[in-house]
């Protein structure tokens, strides 16, 4: 069993800088789960407690039961895959797989199989006698991955290792990562900026904002059913779009946009739900995908959208217009006569549509 | 063009000038007894004769301050490189109480200067019986500020992931100094080798001070008695000056792009 457990765990630095706030979560055995959010969340400091890199300020963290909070990084039985890769740049492609293994006094023939067959996993055996500076930055990647590999370790932590990669090794990368994880059946905590990557390759994602973890759950739940504006805002490529507005009764409970451009009925069970929010300000959000150029009924909720930029994929087209001075996304199947100008006659559908508190952030349906 | 070969030309007669008195030195040791005090000055001895050399080493025990000054260079170099190493490591990548304020402290005797440090250094070597003895010059440069600073300087470019992985893999701290942070800092560490080495090598005033038997004199004391007693024999103070400067070339040479990789390190950023 390599099951992770974080109790309320804190993290306070001199000067009085809370960057992690009261985390919870647990990481099954065997789970990959991915530490998501932006830029000074809290993922890496997290990261770095589990690996016993950082000091706990209070808190719990459990390693297969055992509590590790004053346990030295070497004795938690993790391993860990930098961004930077922190391969020994004055040992080979052999060396610096084996090195952990020849602290531990391994027997020489053991490290030796160890490390071909952690080679062979990773497609290095050409490479075991070239130092890293001789290596390309996915082939040092990979010496980063192998090092881990070897020690067997109960938990695999991985600190944004695809983030100094260029966008076509990272895809290939990401791929190799998720086969190795059904490979070893291993425990994997894997940090990261990038929300695709975590989509991707995560059985659970913990996005965290500020420090403060805003909901843990498996990508398909995070994508459809967002705790909060932010977590809707940051799941999704391209973005969910928001805009601000107002709930009001005029016999029948409706939404109306601050700009006007959007102004709909509720159906009878979203109405029920959301009349007690009547008078307030609300966010709602669409998902870029959910604006379509075709609906069956529900044509109330339609507008006419002003193109400002097309964006061809190919199949399909992103499509950027403006709605009440917000630059709103569509994702729409490609025609061929849209151009910049062009008037579309767009829909919202309606069972798509999130509803968030304007100050809280929070899901209000 | 011609902006080069002037350049070319005054750089070589510069370089010229500079060599003479190295090159007079040379063939002055290879000459007899008077042969070299003429003018307009010899450069080539004629006839070519190792008795100044044979007189070093036969009746002025220079092979014994050749030892010393050998012994001493390579003792304070590698201790010195130890305990710089290890200080300069920590100041760089440890956090403790009290770190800045040692670090500036340290800094700051920088300032004072080492004639002024002579006499109480030698009441507490005294005080210890170290006097006339290699601890005596072994003890003084066992670390120095200079040492300390440049290695600091150096290990501060070294990503900490470097060290972080390192522990993850199980290196205790003094595994992590031994086996990744010292083969990484050998350039730095060559040239500090040759800082000491040299400093050792070349010193006079601190040997002259602690060191009283002639059996225990390094080269440059052993050299400085030489032109007293044999003041009207400059061939075999030449032949001296060449068994004293040899070492030096031979490690500076030897290790010269170290040293010169060394001092342009941390004017540019990589």
């Amino acid at each position: 069993m390599a099951e992770v457990v974080l109790k309320n765990v804190n993290k306070i630095y001199e000067g009085g800088n809370k960057v992690v706030t009261d985390v919870n979560f647990t990481v099954k055995d065997k789970e990959f789960v991915v530490l998501v959010g932006p830029s000074g969340c809290g993922k890496t400091t997290t990261l770095r407690m589990i690996a016993g890199l950082e000091e706990i300020t209070s808190g719990e963290i459990f390693i297969d039961g055992n509590l590790v909070n004053n346990l030295p990084p070497k004795d938690r039985d993790i391993a860990m895959v930098f961004q930077n890769y922190a391969l020994y740049p004055h040992m080979t492609v052999y060396e610096n797989m084996a090195f952990g293994l020849k602290l531990k006094k391994v027997d020489k023939k053991e490290i030796e199989s160890r490390v071909n067959e952690a080679a062979k996993i990773l497609g290095l055996e050409n490479y075991l006698n070239r130092k890293p500076k001789a290596l390309s930055g996915g082939q040092r990647q990979r010496v980063a991955v192998g090092r881990a590999i070897v020690r067997k370790p109960k938990v695999f932590l991985f600190d944004e290792p695809l983030s100094n990669l260029d966008a076509k090794l990272r895809v290939q990368m990401r791929t190799e990562i998720s086969k190795l994880h059904k490979q070893l059946g291993a425990t994997m905590i894997y940090v990261t900026h990038d929300q695709t990557e975590a989509m991707t390759m995560g059985d659970r994602i913990v996005i965290l904002k500020d420090g403060i973890v805003n909901q843990v759950d498996t990508p398909l739940n995070l994508y459809n059913k967002p705790i909060n504006q932010f977590v809707a805002g940051f799941i999704g490529s391209p973005a969910m779009n928001f805009l601000n507005g107002t709930i009001y009764e005029s016999e029948k409970l409706r939404f109306k946009s601050s700009g006007g451009a959007i102004d709909f009925e509720f159906d009878p069970n979203h109405a029920n739900k959301m009349r007690q929010h009547a008078g307030k300000e609300i966010v709602i959000g669409i998902r870029p995908e959910n604006i379509v150029t075709e609906i069956n009924g529900f044509e109330s909720i339609s507008f006419l959208a002003n193109i400002e930029v097309i964006e061809t994929m190919g199949n399909e087209s992103f499509v950027y217009f403006q709605l009440d001075g917000v630059q709103i996304i569509s994702r729409i199947k490609s025609k061929e006569n849209l151009m910049h100008g062009s008037k579309l006659q767009m829909y919202f559908e309606p069972d798509r549509i999130y509803f968030f508190d304007k100050e809280t952030g929070k899901r209000l349906s | 063009m011609i902006k080069k070969i002037f350049l070319y030309g005054f750089l070589i007669i510069t370089s010229l000038v500079t060599l003479v008195p190295f090159i007079w030195m040379l063939g002055a040791s290879f000459m007899n007894d008077g042969a070299a005090s003429v003018f307009p000055p010899i450069f080539i001895p004629d006839p070519f004769t190792l008795v100044q050399y044979k007189t070093l080493l036969e009746k002025l025990n220079i092979t014994q301050n050749f030892i010393n000054s050998l012994t001493l260079s390579i003792s304070v170099t590698i201790v010195s490189l130890f305990f710089n190493s290890m200080a300069g490591y920590a100041f760089a990548k440890y956090r403790f109480g009290g770190k800045k304020f040692l670090f500036n402290l340290l800094l700051s005797s920088m300032i004072i200067p080492s004639q002024v440090t002579m006499l109480p250094l030698f009441l507490l070597l005294k005080s210890m019986g170290f006097i006339n003895t290699y601890m005596a010059i072994i003890i003084p440069g066992m670390a120095n500020i200079f040492g300390i600073f440049l290695i600091r300087q150096y290990c501060l470019a070294i990503p900490d992931s470097l060290i972080e992985a390192a522990r993850i893999d199980g290196a205790t701290d003094f595994q992590i100094y031994r086996k990744v942070i010292l083969p990484l800092a050998i350039p730095i560490l060559v040239t500090l080798a040759i800082f000491s080495f040299l400093g050792t090598w070349n010193d006079f005033l601190w040997p002259l001070i602690v060191l009283t038997d002639d059996s225990m004199y390094t080269l440059p004391v052993s050299l400085a008695n030489l032109m007293l007693e044999h003041t009207k024999d400059p061939e075999l103070m030449m032949a001296g000056s060449v068994v004293t400067i040899i070492p030096v070339i031979i490690v500076f040479l030897a290790l010269q792009k170290y040293y010169i990789k060394g001092i342009m390190m941390g004017s540019v950023k990589e």
